[in-house]
């Protein structure tokens, strides 16, 4: 076809540069348009790349750090591979159907976690090690703070793109990096590589490996350490892997017990739940109220019905938007899934055709009737909000399993409880949306906790 | 079609299922195209006797090099009958092919292709006696791999492999093979080790792969950065058509992989899968075989593989074929939840 021949080409980044294969994916905009042409690499492009990484060096830390900053700055901000920011940001928005604020946002958060790298993964740094075996206290016995391996590796998800600001952790720690991209969104990934080149790092010290599935395991094989995000299968997969980071559902919650006024939380809860396109792992899934149900649960739907159906380039978009086949299909096993529940907010539908073959997922409220409803736990890439109530009976029971939980109470022995329990892990007390998020603060642990080691040293 | 549908020549299998056939063989099928007039029997040679698929043509003594069986990706494998003239003259066509490739005789050849009942390995082993070379061999059960990887074991589908790469690293290591033929997923392992890989760019002049696929950007890798200056050919064909194609002669780096049967005896075509109807040259679809010898019928025999309908070499009958692949697995789409 002529006209895919003149679409820009997305290459591989691999360890001695840009690599333009014969197997390709056309990555097209939520309407189904061509955007760019997706290098492929195939399983024994993977397995050289791979072994070039661990036989690459490492930048010292003083440059790796420099060039981690520039790279997220230019990133954000700055022309990439001759595009500039802007373009960029309305790229992304089209191929992924994220708000093109968010985009925006996610840029700026991944330039600040670059600048400020150093400083979070020092926070992960057990206070009783220290950094390198030269430092004096290693001459009387210190623990010192070790990587567990030289070369990391990432599946990277395409539900948000900030997400990308996670790994650069593990380039400050001095691991060699490689990147499996999202087909939803590889131009974030591809970007953010090419800044980081620009800026210092070598071609085979950071690399870009688009493919399919079987390369894909390639990648993890050749990978001392590696993380990689998707659901409960991808979860199973990698259980009991010591090498391995599965990031799994978020089902992020917030919990209002009857000792507060949730009509002056509002802001928060509605935001918890539409902020990041509703597309975050730590986006609100269910709502646990102590009392009354459905005033919440309408009050919740009054909010979010009122943000309008816009594209995601739109300055004004809040929602995500799919293909109109796909939002269909989510439409379909949300009102499979919600079978049984009240609806107070897309219980006819959720799916807005915007007629140009994509389509706005609007919210979805739902009302459930038990604390142990299993709905709570469907998480779905929009906002969609299950609320359910919740009883000092029921306890922990409905918490549990939750990337981010948001407590809106003042029962401290509640939160004793809470921040004590294994499966929440992070607990955000007060008037604290679910999708807070800071360099220095730990996500699901810190990544470091994975990363890095102690080791005894003593010397002479 | 005289021949295997005559009650003197035919075979006691065809002869069978003649009664059963909706058209007479002899009298409807005159041309190439009429073979689609056939059933696609290729699963009921999972059952029938051996004996009976030899045409009776050939005498109560027929001169039988071996019965060989698919590889049993699907369940029960499926199994031919090898007689002497056929495999005479395949062996003299792969070795002539093979001599116009440019390779020389007198090498020895180690062959990490499937052993016991399988074609590959035994075909093998006559085309390096021809080339006058030594076979080497490993023992390989293509199908225990399988299994195991079915059964969700992973971890020891990994051991065998490395088990079948140990083997031929013994024989790398100490024997002077100049032709190497093995699978793609084999040559992947062995690409893995540099100490291999610096064994085969010492020793070895041609590489062969046949029995898996081989994608453009990989062999690209192979002819220009890992074996730089050797020689590095596909085939492509089945047990079920007793043979294969072999890749066309002179395709550079940027090529498509084309592989062209040796018609009339084996030809292919490349259908849509929904319709059956053949594609445009230049368009994908599912490859059909037919195997139409003396020794050996089978038409109409839709393969599990998509690839390139090309334009076949002048005087071929059917297609040829390009960029093999598996028949795609389609996934439905029924992840949903999660936001990744």
């Amino acid at each position: 076809m002529s006209t895919t021949a003149e679409l820009p080409a997305l290459d591989a980044l691999g360890p001695t540069g840009a690599y333009h294969t014969h197997e390709r994916q056309t990555i097209t905009d939520v309407a189904g348009n061509p955007l760019a042409e997706l290098s492929l690499v195939p399983k024994l492009y993977v397995t050289r790349a791979m072994a070039a990484l661990h036989k690459a060096e490492t930048l010292g830390v003083d440059e790796r750090l420099a060039a981690l900053a520039r790279a997220g700055e230019a990133h954000a901000t700055g022309t990439v591979d001759g595009v500039p920011a802007a373009q960029h940001q309305f790229i992304v928005s089209r191929a992924s159907g994220m708000p093109i604020s968010v985009v925006r946002s996610a840029g700026e958060a991944i330039a600040r976690s670059a600048a400020e790298v150093y400083r979070s993964v020092q926070y992960a740094r057990p206070v009783g090690a220290v950094n390198h075996w030269r430092d004096p206290l290693t001459r009387t016995g210190r623990a010192v703070w070790t990587r567990r391996g030289d070369v990391f590796a990432v599946h990277a998800p395409g539900n948000h793109p900030g997400v990308h600001g996670l790994w650069l952790e593990a380039l400050a720690l001095g691991y060699r990096v490689a990147v499996r991209p999202s087909r939803r969104d590889p131009f974030t990934p591809h970007r953010l590589i090419s800044a980081l080149r620009a800026a210092g790092f070598g071609d085979d010290q950071v690399v870009l490996l688009p493919c399919g599935y079987d390369a894909a395991d390639e990648i993890l094989r050749g990978a001392d350490l590696a993380m990689a995000y998707g659901g409960e299968d991808v979860m199973r997969k990698f259980a009991g892997y010591s090498t391995m980071l599965p990031q799994g559902p978020g089902r992020s919650k917030i919990l209002l017990t009857a000792d507060v006024d949730w009509r002056e939380h509002l802001d928060v809860i509605a935001a918890s739940i539409s902020h990041e396109g509703g597309r975050a792992c730590v986006n609100t899934t269910a709502v646990f109220v102590q009392g009354d149900t459905a005033p919440v649960a309408r009050a919740i739907a009054e909010r979010l019905a009122a943000i309008p159906s816009l594209p995601p380039e739109d300055e004004h978009a809040v929602l995500p938007v799919l293909p109109l086949a796909d939002a269909q299909t989510v439409e379909r096993h949300l009102l499979a899934r919600a079978a049984g529940a009240v609806p107070w907010l897309g219980g006819d539908g959720v799916v807005d055709d915007l007629g140009d073959g994509s389509a706005v997922l609007r919210p979805a409220v739902h009302e459930l009737d038990r604390p142990d409803a299993e709905q709570a736990g469907v998480e779905l890439a929009f906002p969609c909000v299950w609320v359910a109530p919740w009883t000092p009976e029921a306890a922990l029971e409905p918490l549990k399993d939750t990337l981010v939980l948001t407590a809106i109470t003042h029962d401290t022995h509640l939160v004793d409880r809470l921040v004590a329990e294994p499966t929440i892990a992070n607990v955000y007390v007060g008037d604290h949306p679910t999708y807070w998020i800071e360099p220095g603060i730990p996500h699901d642990g810190y990544l470091a906790d994975f990363l890095m080691r102690t080791k005894a040293v003593i010397r002479d | 079609m005289d021949w295997h549908f005559s009650p003197t020549t035919g075979s006691p299998y065809w002869l069978e299922r003649a009664t059963s056939l909706e058209f007479d063989p002899r009298v409807d099928v005159k041309s190439f195209e009429d073979l689609t007039l056939f059933p696609n029997v290729t699963n009921e040679l999972r059952d029938v006797r051996a004996q009976d698929l030899i045409p009776q043509g050939y005498g109560p003594h027929p001169e039988v090099i071996g019965v060989f069986e698919s590889g049993g990706t699907t369940g029960a494998p499926k199994r031919i009958v090898m007689l002497r003239d056929w495999w005479d003259s395949e062996l003299a066509r792969q070795v002539a092919h093979l001599e116009a490739q440019g390779l020389p005789r007198n090498r020895n050849w180690l062959a990490l292709l499937p052993s016991g009942p399988h074609m590959a390995g035994a075909l093998l082993r006559s085309q390096a006696a021809a080339m006058g070379g030594v076979p080497f061999t490993i023992d390989m059960d293509p199908r225990w791999v399988k299994k195991v990887i079915a059964a969700g074991n992973a971890d020891e589908a990994n051991a065998y492999a490395e088990h079948l790469i140990d083997q031929a690293a013994f024989v790398l290591q100490t024997q002077d093979i100049g032709v190497l033929w093995t699978t793609p997923p084999l040559l992947e392992r062995l690409a893995r080790r540099d100490d291999l890989v610096e064994l085969v760019r010492e020793k070895v002049q041609l590489i062969g792969w046949a029995g898996a696929h081989m994608d453009v950007d990989t062999r690209q890798l192979y002819r220009t950065e890992i074996f730089p200056g050797l020689t590095i050919v596909g085939s492509y064909g089945s047990t079920m058509v007793l043979g294969g194609a072999p890749e066309r002669l002179g395709l550079t780096d940027e090529d498509p992989c084309i592989f062209d049967p040796p018609s009339p005896y084996i030809t292919f075509s490349v259908v849509e899968p929904d319709t059956g109807r053949t594609v445009p040259n230049g368009e994908r679809g599912q490859v059909v075989m037919n195997h139409v010898s003396k020794s050996f019928l089978l038409p109409n025999n839709l393969e599990r593989d998509m690839a390139t309908r090309m334009s076949p070499l002048e005087g071929q009958v059917g297609d040829s074929v390009a960029d093999v692949t598996p028949v795609q697995q389609f996934d439905n789409e029924t992840v949903i939840e999660g936001v990744y």
